[in-house]
């Protein structure tokens, strides 16, 4: 199979049928093997039985039903688990981002790219709440990363399926794909897609939350830095405790014996104790990292690859 | 839904015994007729945690009259392995957990049967209470205390009538005193879990004071919850907030220390606040340390901790 397409729901009932023609309608033209993945976040209204209707006449809809709600990444992820493709296309479910973009966005792909982004360049919303918002976001995910992507918040994205398929998706990861590959060298292309109003409905999931974004980034960059190298970062850490430690150590000894040198003494020891707890906490680390599934080479692969394909 | 069940048993009613029960052949037809009342075809299972020689010997006398099936542990787990051994014994497609004193009125256990058809599980809410003012601060307090700690909003985690799928209880490991919070472990494995609100009955009404210890337990087992929750979803997150803050203190109060010293002509050795703030950046370092090996398990682990639990896939 060429191409899924996954598209996470949550009461769209008013959308679903022309969601599902208007993909349809567009990716046909590419002649294409594809499929096309729903995934049902827990909707309370009319979704799940129109969208069942819907796979019901054309097996290549698959409709994945989710027990509750979980939020947005992880339908993401679901769709991302269970697409057969060989590149999956993320959109929203809400129409806000138009199907007829699908096709520019495999083209790059096939050009080369591992990752399109779409950038919303005339971005129908709200300015003060939506859009500014976005606008602080991206900007600190482009300083922090070192990845300047316009608009990471868009959800109309498109993916080489090996890449994609290896990167832990939790919590509001969904945002910093772009961002979290990019570090370990992914080649990335932003695609100016088309951006219409909410037709109906309220919108459900906002990036309004900065604060939010901003320390999901910080926790990203650390644990990017951090994963395959827990005992290095850790000896580092317990390295300048156990200095710190030292010293105090040594000028508790060279104090004069009058003086009250227990404080210095104490200080001493609990810094060199912090630093042994340090190196234990690093080997822990090694340990866990040793046993997961999740190597660095996963990152590297996706270097050469790349390489490769761009020469 | 219906793997096991080898006859057509759509209720099985599992009444666990602890400590604290009822006359239990009263109770029993009580119970009966209730259950009778909502024309489902159901089993009565009874599990005693730990031998207690009274009751066994009323429901054998009982069991002399009616069918039902009797459970003994070997010694006291507490009520949630006697709850699990039940559900491996039972035969029907819905669970029905009574408590062997009555908490509620008769006639509401059918409203409860009704509720299950569109979620996974019902929970009752005993509402209004009748009981005294002491009893109903300590529910009041204790169920504030787990919506803080947990993403599961309910109203009565204390009341054991509880109605859930096979499938529920198929899915959940339950062990030790970990039944107050079963709601809340369902809630977390993505089940659609809902309270509705039943009368009191007028026998659950007896003053309920505990041993000191007895509060104590609650709280660390709130703690146990609030902790899974909370650490294994973002531990990096939490952890490192926590850490940041203490180690933030740390640092400041230090430097203050050393100007003061170099600046001020204040001794530094001989002052115990030195001694606090390097206690503070240990601890602080310590916590984000913890935080920061939970990330990487999760991360390194994501491909098996999934976060999203999938109903079904349609084609």
């Amino acid at each position: 199979m060429d191409l899924s397409v996954i598209v996470p729901l949550y009461n769209e009932e008013e959308c679903v049928t022309l969601l599902y023609q208007s993909i349809v309608k567009s990716v046909d033209t590419m002649g294409m093997d594809y499929e096309i993945l729903f995934v049902d976040d827990g909707s309370k209204d009319k979704t799940v039985p129109i969208a069942s209707e819907l796979a019901s006449h054309d097996t290549r809809l698959r409709v994945i039903k989710f027990r509750r709600n979980y939020g947005q990444t992880p339908a993401m992820a679901a769709g991302i688990d269970h697409a057969r493709g060989k590149i999956l296309v993320t959109m929203d479910g809400d129409l806000q981002n138009d199907p007829d973009d699908i096709p520019k966005l495999v083209n790059k792909i096939d050009e080369g790219f591992d990752i399109v982004v779409g950038w919303r360049f005339n971005r129908q919303d709200k300015l003060l709440t939506r859009k500014i918002p976005s606008r602080i976001a991206n900007w600190l995910i482009g300083k922090i990363t070192g990845v300047p992507i316009k608009d990471n918040g868009c959800s109309l994205k498109a993916y080489r399926a090996d890449v994609i398929k290896h990167i832990p998706l939790y919590s509001e990861m969904h945002r910093f794909i772009p961002a979290m590959t990019s570090l370990a060298g992914t080649k990335i292309a932003e695609v100016k897609v088309k951006h219409h109003a909410r037709m109906y409905g309220e919108s459900k999931y906002g990036l309004s939350r900065t604060y939010k974004v901003l320390v999901d980034l910080i926790t990203i960059k650390t644990i990017l830095t951090a994963f395959s190298k827990p005992l290095f970062i850790f000896s580092i850490v317990a390295g300048i405790s156990a200095v710190i430690g030292f010293s105090a150590l040594v000028a508790a000894l060279m104090t004069d014996v009058d003086s009250p040198t227990i404080v210095f003494y104490s200080i001493g020891v609990l810094y060199s104790s912090l630093a042994v707890v340090l190196l234990l906490w690093g080997v822990l680390g090694e340990l866990i990292y040793q046993t997961g599934d999740l190597k660095l080479e996963h990152f590297a692969r996706i270097k050469t690859n790349t390489q490769s394909k761009s020469r | 839904m219906n793997t096991t069940a080898t006859n057509d048993i759509t209720l099985s009613v599992i009444i666990p015994i602890t400590e604290r029960f009822d006359p239990i052949s009263e109770l029993y037809y009580k119970y009966k007729s209730s259950i009778k009342a909502t024309g489902l075809s159901y089993e009565f299972i009874y599990t005693l945690d730990g031998e207690q020689p009274e009751a066994l010997k009323e429901l054998i006398e009982l069991q002399n009259n009616e069918k039902l099936t009797i459970i003994t542990l070997a010694k006291e787990f507490g009520e949630a392995t006697a709850l699990s051994a039940a559900f491996s014994k039972a035969n029907g497609d819905n669970f029905l957990t009574l408590p062997a004193y009555q908490q509620i009125e008769n006639e509401e256990i059918p409203n409860l049967v009704a509720a299950l058809k569109d979620n996974d599980m019902v929970l009752g809410h005993r509402w209004p209470r009748r009981d005294s003012f002491l009893n109903r601060l300590q529910t009041k307090l204790f169920n504030f205390l787990l919506r803080l700690s947990t993403d599961l909003k309910i109203q009565d985690a204390g009341c054991s009538v509880r109605i859930f799928t096979r499938r529920v209880a198929e899915e959940i490991h339950l062990y030790g005193d970990l039944h107050r919070f079963f709601p809340v472990m369902v809630h977390r494995q993505g089940f659609r879990v809902i309270e509705i609100k039943v009368k009191q009955s007028k026998n659950d009404i007896h003053p309920r004071i505990y041993a000191p210890g007895v509060y104590i337990r609650r709280l660390l087992d709130l703690l146990t919850i609030f902790f899974l929750v909370k650490f294994t979803k973002k531990p990096l997150r939490f952890f490192g907030l926590v850490g940041t803050t203490v180690l933030g203190i740390g640092v400041i109060s230090s430097l203050y220390l050393i100007i003061a010293r170099l600046f001020m002509e204040t001794t530094l050795a001989d002052r115990p606040a030195l001694f606090l703030s390097s206690l503070l950046i240990v601890l602080g370092v310590q916590i984000i340390a913890i935080g920061l090996i939970g990330e990487i398990i999760i991360f390194t682990h994501a491909k098996d901790l999934k976060e999203y639990k999938i109903d079904k896939i349609i084609n």
